[in-house]
């Protein structure tokens, strides 16, 4: 029988250092690494999947260009959108009150 | 570029956390080699000629150097990018490992079947407060917190994306290193058992099983969530360790019971208490004529402000509160505190044993050690630094 995995932290305990004197400029400095980070993510994705598209025939780059999402696509990009954000802002909460945004930016 | 670990315990990652993976790894290279290039032209053509001339002589100790920088905007973006990076290191690596968590612990007993090695756990052991109270390397969790593997598992797939490949396939170039640096120095030395204190995921240990087959390998950590990853890997890659959960200061062996007491990475996080009561216990289970031997990072007295300041950023920013205080020491002195003999200390730089042509490996172990500021750091032109002991044979 399977036992329920514990939940791992993701933060190391204690506060973080400031390097700069400028209030909000190491959090900034954070932000900037994140996107740089699921820009690197998308960027790598979306390399891999014309790839796999030209292997298989798909001339992707182009039905891409003139791509409209239906209504339940949008809300998905929406929620995707909002995990995004949490990411991005993740060290304006840490040192003070976690708050659960459920995900919504 | 970080190596995809090769032994059945790692984690399977989906395809976005391995891009960030690889992303963090790129970053650090980045970081390590070009931003600290950048950083030390930044002091030696901008904040030196300032803090000479603010002294009214040469920069003479890192304390002076550090307190210059400190003020450098250079400085200020290469510690928080750093700092970050390190953070992003286990983000990027702890999903994978809290998905994998079910089915380790069933891994792990399956390959324990497999015979050869061995896990001897003792769940009374006080665990030190550098361990116990600290999440070490900013790993969130620390190292002793779980009663699963799980520590292990983060700290394992975290190195990889960590080192940046400096650390080889399996992680264990240090151990491979150091262990070659033995067979090839000293070939009339022919080690029947081999201590490794502090060894984590068993990493290094496994190195020296390989490179000495016919030794009895032991290792040694006071995490039992590290020994018990440890074991599992050391068995999925068939090479037979002995792991135990024990306090290197206050050894659990036999008096004059091993050839080898080997450490990697391990001194700069104790105290200087406890290294001292370290090595009096390594004297201790060594037979005579045995060999104590240390990977460490060099000594700060063979370094330059600069570079001495540069290694010691850990200590201030990745949680490693005896780092500087154990580079401040001389080995030396630490080695005799612990009962070896004056004449019996030596020191050594070796250059990676996993990336170097077999004859320059052999050529460079027994030329005389050289220092500068790239020795013991994870950059392009490594080289390890190490340092040990003989115990007098009668």
């Amino acid at each position: 029988m399977e036992t329920a995995a514990p939940k791992l932290p993701l933060d190391a305990q204690g506060r973080r250092p400031a390097f700069f004197t400028e209030d909000g400029v190491d959090q900034l400095v954070t932000m900037v690494l994140e996107l740089a980070t699921e820009l690197w993510v998308l960027r790598e994705r979306v390399f891999v999947i014309e790839a796999v598209a030209s292997r298989h025939g798909v001339p992707l780059k182009d039905e891409v260009e003139t791509y409209t999402p239906s209504q339940a696509e949008r809300a998905t990009l929406e929620g995707m959108r909002g995990t995004m954000m949490n990411q991005l802002f993740r060290t304006l909460n840490r040192d003070h009150r976690p708050v659960d945004t459920d995900g919504k930016a | 570029m970080p190596f995809e670990l090769s032994h059945e315990l790692k984690a399977a990652h989906d395809r976005d956390s391995l891009a960030r993976q690889d992303f963090v790894s790129s970053l650090r290279g980045y970081i390590l080699n070009d931003m600290a290039a950048g950083m030390k032209a930044r002091f030696e053509d901008e904040v030196e000629p300032a803090l000479v001339r603010a002294l009214g002589r040469p920069v003479q100790s890192q304390d002076e150097v550090h307190g210059a920088m400190r003020k450098d905007t250079y400085f200020k973006f290469y510690s928080s990018v750093r700092y970050n990076a390190q953070e992003m290191v286990w983000r990027a690596v702890t999903p994978g490992v809290e998905a994998a968590l079910p089915d380790l612990t069933r891994q792990i007993d399956q390959l324990s079947q497999r015979g050869g090695g061995s896990l001897s756990l003792d769940t009374n052991l006080d665990i030190p407060s550098n361990v116990a109270g600290l999440d070490v390397h900013l790993m969130p969790g620390g190292y002793a917190n779980t009663d699963t593997a799980a520590a292990g598992a983060v700290y394992d797939n975290g190195l990889a994306v960590f080192s940046a490949g400096f650390m080889g396939p399996n992680l264990d170039d240090i151990g491979l290193s150091m262990s070659n640096y033995v067979k090839h120095r000293f070939p009339d030395f022919r080690p029947e058992r081999i201590l490794d204190c502090g060894c984590t995921v068993g990493h290094n240990a496994a190195a020296w099983a390989q490179t000495f087959p016919d030794a009895e390998v032991h290792g040694i950590d006071v995490s039992a969530s590290v020994l018990r990853y440890a074991h599992g890997r050391a068995q999925s890659l068939g090479l037979p360790v002995h792991y135990h959960q024990m306090d290197a200061t206050d050894l659990a062996f036999e008096d004059a019971s091993f050839d080898v007491i080997f450490t990697s990475m391990f001194l700069h996080e104790l105290s200087v208490r406890d290294i001292k009561r370290f090595f009096a216990e390594a004297h201790r289970v060594l037979r005579p004529g045995g060999l104590l031997i240390n990977m460490e990072l060099p000594p700060n007295r063979e370094l330059q402000p600069y570079d001495q300041f540069y290694l010691d950023w850990d200590c201030y920013y990745n949680k490693e509160p005896f780092y500087r205080a154990f580079r401040d020491q001389n080995p030396e002195d630490l080695i005799a505190a612990g009962g070896f003999g004056p004449g019996d200390y030596f020191q050594f730089t070796v250059p990676q044993f996993s990336f170097t042509d077999p004859d320059a490996f052999v050529a460079a172990v027994n030329a005389p050690p050289s220092f500068d500021g790239e020795t013991g750091r994870l950059s392009a032109s490594l080289n390890w630094f190490g340092f040990g002991a003989w115990k007098a044979k009668t």
